[in-house]
């Protein structure tokens, strides 16, 4: 065990911070145009995207026709925790980057990966991620939308829902039925769907946060017809994505989860000590320790997640890697409602405010999607307790 | 940073864990619960072993080993409720001689008799259920014939078996920081109460120091000279997280013998594991285990490293084994149901050592009152020894 990384590691920190000192998106810049989805490309957004691809910065594990410098995973992590510091994102169209092009580049033909996976990495187009339905949500095996073979192409007739970034998307990588007889996980396949596909609706859900920015969409397919040479990977094969497509720098997706907590905590020790300030002794006393306790859960989540980190480094397994998930989203709803209560009078109070777009309320109800999304908190503790405890399902 | 093992770490593990199976069996605690076996047997095959000497400067003729593995051995210590005078001895008494100097002739010769297997050693802290140095009321005046000491100490570890007892006093009319000194006391000069506690392998005494005089030979560090506060928050990080750790220890086997438990105790035709509501308490105990023992070598690490971030991690570490102890403790008796609670199983054994490691050095509510001073939630009242910037 020790503190730090080695040296190599820490000159290509400082190579990355140089390189991004230079080259990142100005904060005036992200702010005359913000992201309002998870598929929006505003300008910035795109020549930001274009930028890293072609310094190799984009995915510095890939190698550079990719986008990236084949790097190692602690120097990944390296790269990761610059950004984040530095308050860039790495991208506006987390689908897209992190799910999308990674699977279309396992699975998908030359064709698929010219026209749909580089120009994704590129930051020319955005994709969106057809998962949940109505009738599928955490037991997603158990979806409809149907998509039948008619000559060269598929007809998809179906809803989905939960759909992010689906109003800005450029295409959709969506999974549907391709065998209605087979067994659930067996009639799965993935097509690519363009968004301009006549036949497509899509209807924007607001949130109890933000309802004047919805993300989430219900995405409705009605005889959408698209060529069959959009099928990725084999017919009826889709369940292997639903799963590996999750995978995808599986080393590294509890980082932005312990950022995000880290971020949160440390903005909450800049504002706490006024805010308690203004509390009865004894309230400020109880207060605090709800701060506190929040300060050990983003220590510990980091101190967690390095551990498992360099268990996986090693080539070892890491089973408590699948602890991270409920662990970072449970922890920064904490947050975000003690931050919330710190403002005692002002508790419900909605933004933007001088300090802050958004409000500690807000964040509380922004932060149910990290505890329902891509696997439930009860969804996780079950895979926790089936999968590494070994518990009889 | 890189909080795993190394395999030099990871050897060291593996073992003292065999080594402790071997010579510190579930039965060996019982029998010491049951007031048939003796810790002191335990302890000499230690002392074959060279393990009190691990934390002993190579000069003094230890082993040098430094904190991690210190921390390690003290986590292996809770895992197997191993009874006796190493945990004292290696994590309070040796860390606070050697901080205070062990260029004087005595702590020299206190060292090199610890390293030697002869001494056994644990230090006299707390009072009034505090071990902030800040906390320390007992006093000691200069006199013709030596220091004379007065006032209680409460809680120490071993107190009624070591064979010596570092006290820790102040000059009278200091407060804070300031007026501290260390003295070490034969356990025979000692007015030494033994308290009657759950745990057997933790003992606990009280001592009284109305009319104690130590001789000017016997003092470590008299009151006022420099750095001694400073000693004494490096060396109480020192035994915090090996408490800590230890307590993560026991904490992991409760763990491991519910888990071990839900899948074979059948009721309504199938494994109780196999019911959701135990699925995810199960899955929560793995989290607080998994969370305080990263947090401990997190700790432990800033000890060895002598990082300024140390007196915040040994406290988040600390709080977090002591949460962790709250909850594992509790659901392993709760989800054992009525077998876990019968003294003939042995899950109380690391249970108790579990409530008993959280206790000492300020339980999980105070080390995170303690955070809130350091962080700046609350304003400080007085000397915490630490940096008040934060953290990892």
């Amino acid at each position: 065990m020790r503190l730090t990384f080695g040296d190599e590691v820490e000159a290509f920190r400082r190579e990355f911070q140089a390189w991004l000192a230079e080259n990142r998106p100005s904060a005036e810049e992200m702010a005359a145009e913000p992201a309002v989805a998870s598929a929006h490309l505003p300008g910035w957004a795109r020549a930001w995207a274009r930028r890293m691809f072609d310094a190799g910065w984009l995915v510095p594990g890939w190698p550079p026709e990719l986008g990236g410098r084949h790097a190692g995973p602690v120097e990944v992590l390296a790269y990761l925790e610059e950004l984040t510091r530095a308050g860039v994102p790495r991208t506006t169209n987390p689908q897209g980057l992190g799910i999308v092009a990674p699977s279309i580049l396992d699975y998908g033909s030359e064709e698929q990966i010219h026209d749909y996976a580089m120009p994704v990495l590129r930051g020319e187009r955005s994709a969106c991620l057809g998962m949940s339905e109505p009738g599928a949500g955490s037991d997603l095996a158990s979806l409809s939308t149907r998509a039948v073979v008619d000559g060269d192409s598929f007809v998809i007739n179906g809803q989905k829902v939960w759909t992010s970034g689906a109003a800005y998307a450029d295409f959709c990588f969506l999974f549907c039925r391709t065998d209605p007889q087979a067994p659930k996980h067996k009639g799965i396949s993935v097509v690519l769907v363009d968004m301009a596909t006549p036949g497509i609706t899509v209807r924007p859900l607001a949130q109890i946060a933000r309802p004047e920015h919805p993300d989430l969409t219900e995405v409705f397919l009605s005889d959408v017809v698209v060529p069959r040479s959009n099928l990725v990977g084999r017919m009826n094969d889709g369940w292997a994505m639903a799963n590996g497509s999750l995978a995808h720098e599986r080393g590294m997706v509890w980082l932005s989860g312990v950022m995000m907590l880290e971020q949160e905590v440390a903005g909450l020790r800049q504002t706490a000590p006024a805010a308690l300030a203004r509390l009865a002794p004894a309230d400020r006393v109880v207060v605090a320790d709800g701060l506190v306790q929040s300060c050990i859960d983003a220590a510990a989540a980091r101190c967690l997640g390095y551990r498992g980190f360099a268990k996986l480094v090693r080539g070892g397994s890491a089973p408590e890697q699948a602890l991270m998930k409920a662990f970072t989203s449970e922890a920064g709803q904490r947050l975000a409602l003690r931050s919330a209560e710190l403002g005692a009078d002002r508790t419900v109070d909605i933004g933007p405010t001088p300090d802050s777009p958004v409000t500690g309320i807000e964040r509380y109800f922004g932060s149910f999607g990290g505890t329902i999304s891509a696997g439930s908190s009860e969804i996780q503790r079950n895979i926790i307790a089936e999968k590494v405890l070994g518990l009889p399902r | 940073m890189d909080l795993e093992l190394s395999e030099d770490e990871a050897a060291l593990r593996d073992n003292v864990r065999s080594v402790l199976a071997s010579i510190c069996p579930p039965a060996a605690v019982r029998a010491v619960y049951e007031g048939k076996g003796d810790p002191a047997a335990v302890w000499a095959r230690m002392v074959e072993l060279d393990w009190p000497g691990l934390a002993v400067p190579e000069q003094h003729g230890g082993l040098g080993m430094g904190y991690v593995a210190v921390a390690l051995v003290a986590e292996e210590l809770g895992r197997a409720v191993v009874p006796g005078p190493l945990l004292a001895t290696a994590t309070q008494f040796v860390p606070l001689v050697r901080e205070l100097g062990a260029e004087s002739a005595l702590a020299g010769d206190l060292l090199a008799r610890v390293a030697a297997g002869e001494l056994t050693g644990t230090v006299a802290l707390a009072e009034g259920g505090r071990w902030e140095p800040d906390a320390v009321a007992a006093t000691a005046r200069e006199t013709a014939d030596g220091w004379a000491l007065a006032g209680t100490k409460v809680a120490v570890l071993d107190g009624a078996g070591a064979d010596e007892v570092l006290v820790v006093a102040r000059a009278p009319g200091t407060a804070g920081a300031e007026g501290l000194g260390v003295f070490a006391v034969p356990r025979a000069d000692l007015a030494v109460t033994a308290r009657t506690v759950v745990d057997p392998t933790l003992p606990l005494a009280d001592v009284a120091l109305d009319g104690l005089v130590v001789p000017a030979g016997r003092v470590l560090a008299a009151p006022g000279a420099a750095g001694v506060a400073e000693a004494l928050d490096r060396a109480g990080q020192e035994a915090t997280v090996a408490l800590a750790l230890g307590t993560v220890g026991a904490c992991r086997v409760v763990f491991e013998r519910t888990l071990e438990y839900a899948k074979v105790r059948e009721q309504y035709g199938k494994p109780i594991g196999s019911f959701q509501a135990l699925k995810h308490r199960l899955a929560d105990m793995y989290l607080a285990v998994e969370r305080a023992t990263s947090l401990g070598y997190y700790a432990a690490l800033t000890i060895a490293e002598d990082d300024p971030q140390r007196a915040v991690a040994a406290s988040m570490a600390k709080a977090a084994a002591g949460e962790c102890q709250r909850l594992v403790a509790h659901d392993g008796l709760q989800l054992h149901g009525g077998i876990g609670v019968t003294w003939e199983n042995d899950l109380h054994f690391p249970v108790k050592r579990a409530i008993s490691g959280d206790a000492l050095y300020g339980n999980a509510v105070h080390h995170r009152a303690r955070l809130a001073r350091m962080l700046g939630f609350l304003p400080s009242e007085k000397h915490d020894g630490d940096d008040p910037e934060v953290v990892a």
